[in-house]
């Protein structure tokens, strides 16, 4: 393969985990970027996306876990990853200020993401390539 | 830059839509260039008089009639999808340009974001 130039990109996740291959074809997108020099500047979860950065997800131990390789990826590659509040709140995925803020019983946002809002999407796509995985209908 | 999101989704059946709208919505706010697409069954956002109450949703037509409040630049409608939705002048929401060529418009736009 041709060498490219270095890109920087933001890749945004609006497919769930299980319902969709988003989250599994965006992971394996950065992999391949990062292996051909490029650098994945943040990723963001939006919609059902955000269903990725849960804790509590829990599939056979024969299928792949695409929240903990996520997560596995995201530490080694120092790597931000971000799920957006307003989606992520609608969805029942909280962090423990969220926690206290809605006295709910419970949070489950699997580090290293964090819950943060549309500005950090609105900042990747100025200052980087931003690519969209969807759910694929 | 500028962006363009396309709406492509109908109301109401998901919420992509609503939260594409957050999206341009979002972009406006911190003062960048949005504009708005509706495709396909989309256009169906532009409809008048939409009654939610029924179904407990917040109308979108009330949402969208905020677009420029927000800064969003324009709001398209594409031309056949329109006419195949029967969404005529005296049906469809003020403010609305219809478009025919929807590949000049994307190339218009350096950023498009679709509805998940």
């Amino acid at each position: 393969m041709a060498a490219t130039p270095p890109q920087h990109y933001t890749l945004v996740i609006t497919g769930a985990p299980y319902s969709s291959q988003a989250p599994q074809t965006a992971l394996f997108f950065a992999r391949a970027a990062i292996a051909a020099g490029h650098t994945v500047d943040r990723v963001f979860l939006y919609g059902d996306g955000v269903h990725l950065a849960s804790a509590l997800s829990a599939p056979p131990s024969d299928e792949a876990h695409w929240s903990t390789e996520w997560a596995a990826f995201l530490n080694e590659n120092n790597i931000p990853g971000v799920a957006c509040i307003a989606s992520a709140l609608r969805r029942g995925l909280v962090n423990e200020s969220e926690q206290a803020r809605y006295e709910l019983s419970a949070s489950n946002t699997l580090s290293p993401f964090v819950i943060a809002g549309l500005g950090e999407w609105v900042e990747g796509t100025m200052t980087s390539r931003t690519l969209y995985f969807h759910s694929g209908g | 830059m500028s962006t363009l999101i396309v709406i492509d989704q109908p109301p109401y059946g998901s919420w992509a839509g609503r939260e594409a709208l957050d999206m341009a919505f979002s972009l406006a706010a911190f003062d960048q260039s949005v504009s708005l697409l509706f495709t396909g069954a989309g256009v169906n956002w532009l409809r008048t008089y939409q009654d939610t109450q029924e179904i407990q949703q917040k109308s979108v037509e009330r949402n969208l009639a905020a677009a420029s409040v927000f800064g969003v630049e324009a709001i398209y409608a594409d031309e056949a999808a329109s006419r195949l939705y029967r969404l005529m002048p005296d049906n469809t929401m003020a403010g609305v340009t219809v478009i025919k060529d929807r590949a000049a418009l994307l190339r218009q736009h350096s950023h498009v974001a679709f509805a998940g």
